[in-house]
């Protein structure tokens, strides 16, 4: 296994998180979506890391868990507190503001 | 051989940790009598059928897993300082103060305005 | 490659200790610092207290920042860099990071103002239960306003300063995430104000994972996150193309969607209408101001050798963001939605001085950026004194003959429309035309046609607001206006800038001019 490949499943995974933003309902699953994408990109800065043989990479993957956990508290709370107004958490209701 | 013997303290002190609090509680704690001690064991909440469709969960756990996720991942900041916390030096522990106690400041929020409490 | 990530793992001699410049990066400490001290408030004085003392201390945090700020701007050495090279000190920082400390203190007269009340007593109590009702009667005021404010001021100050892409992202984060949540919190239509925190959210934190994977490709590309470092590796042209076009797309992604230009746009009109005011206008200029200063140092310090790469995309996103922002306005009847389009028509103008990658293009961009901000933070804040029983009167008909109502402050919303059009003697035209001059000298005249046509789109439904204000007749049931002393200063003031930099604006020029001379550190 060669980085990569690593590199391909990144961009894959990455792929795979972008189209469930676009396609999912679920205000949640779309959530979980930007997370793949944020691990995605995770597993890019690791392969890169080890192609160049520093350490850059691996560290900038440990503020990326860091920002992506402080993401999902702000979500969270903001996706529930919606939701408790609304008892949906689809987007597709999220309406009142267009054009 | 030496290598090893690190792991072993660790593993006899974790051993020796969790058997020890299992033997305190039992000396300790108050012993009470409950109906619901003898029931099949949820993580804590009362069994029951399982709702169609997963059913809804209360709000608080909300709370408690965002609380969860802030104060555990923070603490991955200390995974690169323990590696070389020796080669560091006094700047490195300084630093990693000023880190533990910048978490405290939310923690001392969240207890604070009540986010600890369950009801 | 195995042995060098081992050699760097390896035991051996102590790792020398960084060399933090702690004055010349004091105005991020201090504003962070009052960030936290802001949580400690909020979580040790009594609920009666806290708004007495949450608002002095984040005046003092953010005048104590702008005064620092000067103080570096005064001294002979502004060119540096601090923290082992991850925030950059020079001219053009400087200039911006003090352009966002006093935008941030006109915005926090808005939000402090307890007269307007724009924030929910409880952001946790349903809309329209009882809890809401019970919080709102007892006057209780959200102060968390405060500490989220003072940490995403942080972030903006961080953000054009970072002179390497982990910082910036670090930075882009401190800045959205509590921008993410003051969003959600408006008193009234609650629902509309979180339905935009979720869009905001969502897009938002989208956008960020793109801009993060651009991150990864350059890091990919030159082994290194250090801006310089990524100029000097596209120098020596080696390395992977593919990684290198590919981080610029995403990384550009990332940033226009901070700047809300077109294509990258749709999030802005929701957030603008639907988050409190105050915020709003927080948003408008100094989260604008600070996405434009990560975007020009990113394209003047790391991409300036691959000008010919990037023009090309830029001068499109410019042409649809100046033509699409002017035409889609005309047809809004909101008055903040019609504002947010006219805030992506003026992301339009500044790309042009972007495009520019000059140093008259930094220069005028640098003006343009100030003379904005306080033009819409002084709009922003006239709307929120025209009220009526539901809050603010956002629809245009609502605004029929205010005018006749109250003619000052129809005549100060006059004015400030006047100055995005950019009438003559306003801070808007010499903006627009420094912007345009510089354009002009990099060869981009197209992009300056583009430009006076669509200003002059834009000016037909700045014009019609005013003829809807002063020529038609007032409802019965029209809003009144309520100026509290706190929301008046925010007037004067936005009024003063914009009126000194139309008719004496070559002190602020100079200052401009001479924090581009150096352009960035490296």
């Amino acid at each position: 296994m060669s980085p990569g490949h690593y590199l391909a499943l990144s961009a894959i995974l990455f792929t795979i998180g972008a189209l469930g933003v676009l396609v999912r309902r679920n205000a949640i699953v779309v959530f979980m979506c930007i997370e793949l994408m944020l691990n995605a990109t995770n597993l890019a800065f690791v392969s890169f890391s080890r192609m160049h043989g520093n350490l850059d990479g691996q560290i900038i993957a440990f503020f990326v868990m860091v920002v992506a956990a402080a993401e999902v508290v702000v979500g969270l709370a903001i996706i529930m507190t919606i939701f408790r107004t609304r008892r949906s958490s689809s987007v597709d209701d999220v309406n009142l503001l267009k054009y | 051989m030496d290598l090893y013997v690190p792991i072993i303290v660790l593993g006899v002190l974790a051993f020796a940790f969790a058997a020890g609090s299992v033997a305190m509680a039992a000396v300790t704690g108050p012993k009470r009598w409950n109906r619901a001690k003898l029931e099949a064991y949820e993580c804590g909440i009362e069994p029951t059928p399982q709702p169609v469709g997963g059913g809804r969960f209360p709000i608080k756990y909300y709370l408690t897993a965002m609380l969860f996720i802030v104060f555990d991942i923070e603490i991955i900041f200390l995974y690169p300082w323990a590696v070389a916390f020796d080669r560091l030096g006094i700047f490195g522990l300084v630093e990693m103060v000023l880190f533990i106690l910048t978490v405290l400041v939310a923690y001392a929020y969240i207890w604070r305005r009540g986010g600890l409490e369950w009801d | 490659m195995t042995s060098h990530v081992s050699a760097a793992l390896a035991p051996g001699g102590d790792i020398p200790a960084p060399h933090i410049e702690y004055g010349q990066i004091m105005p991020i400490l201090l504003v962070l610092g009052v960030a936290v001290a802001g949580v400690l408030v909020e979580a040790f004085v009594g609920r009666t207290w806290r708004y007495t003392v949450q608002v002095p201390l984040a005046f003092l945090g953010l005048a104590g920042g702008f005064a620092w700020t000067i103080v570096l701007g005064l001294r002979d050495e502004t060119h540096a860099v601090a923290a082992e090279g991850a925030l950059g000190v020079d001219g053009p920082t400087l200039f911006l990071q003090g352009t966002i400390l006093i935008l941030a203190l006109v915005s926090l007269l808005l939000i402090a103002d307890r007269g307007t009340g724009s924030f929910a007593a409880q952001a946790a109590a349903l809309p329209g239960s009882e809890a809401e009702q019970r919080t709102t009667a007892a006057g209780i005021i959200q102060t968390e306003v405060f500490p989220l404010l003072m940490f995403a001021v942080g972030g903006m100050l961080i953000f054009p300063a970072s002179n390497d892409l982990l910082t910036m992202f670090v930075g882009l984060e401190v800045m959205s995430l509590p921008l993410y949540l003051l969003c959600g919190l408006a008193r009234r239509r609650r629902l509309l104000s979180q339905e935009a925190a979720v869009k905001y959210f969502l897009l938002g934190s989208f956008s960020s994972a793109f801009f993060l994977y651009g991150i990864a490709l350059l890091y990919g590309y030159a082994g290194s996150v250090k801006l310089g470092d990524i100029a000097a590796e596209a120098g020596r042209d080696a390395g992977s193309e593919t990684l290198l076009l590919g981080g610029i797309a995403l990384l550009a992604l990332g940033l226009l969607f901070k700047l809300g230009a077109v294509p990258f746009h749709m999030w802005k009109p929701d957030v603008y209408q639907g988050a409190p005011t105050p915020i709003t206008a927080l948003m408008a200029s100094c989260t604008l101001v600070s996405a434009f200063g990560a975007m020009l140092r990113v394209f003047f310090v790391a991409f300036e050798n691959l000008t010919w790469e990037w023009r090309p995309a830029m001068w499109g996103v410019s042409i649809i963001t100046m033509i699409a922002g002017a035409v889609i306005a005309i047809t809004q009847t909101d008055i903040k939605r019609m504002l947010a389009y006219s805030s992506i028509a003026h992301a339009g103008f500044l790309l042009t001085g972007v495009i520019a990658t000059s140093r008259e293009g930094l220069s005028s961009t640098l003006f343009y950026l100030a003379a904005y901000g306080f033009t819409t933070v002084g709009a922003f804040a006239v709307v929120t004194t025209v009220r009526d029983a539901g809050g603010e009167a956002g629809h245009l008909s609502r605004w029929a003959g205010l005018g006749k109502r109250s003619p000052l402050i129809a005549g100060v919303f006059a004015f400030f429309l006047l100055a995005f059009a950019g009438i003559p003697l306003t801070s808007g035209f010499t903006g627009k035309f420094a912007v345009f001059k510089a354009a002009v000298e990099a060869d981009a005249t197209p992009l300056v046609v583009v430009g006076v046509i669509s200003s002059a789109i834009a000016a037909f439904f700045y014009v019609r607001v005013i003829v809807v204000m002063f020529f038609s007749e007032p409802e019965a049931d029209g809003p009144t206006v309520v100026v509290s002393p706190a929301t008046a200063a925010a007037v004067v003031l936005g009024l003063a800038a914009t009126v000194v930099l139309g008719v004496l604006p070559q002190p602020v020029l100079d200052l401009a001019g001479h924090a581009a001379t150096q352009m960035f550190v490296r």
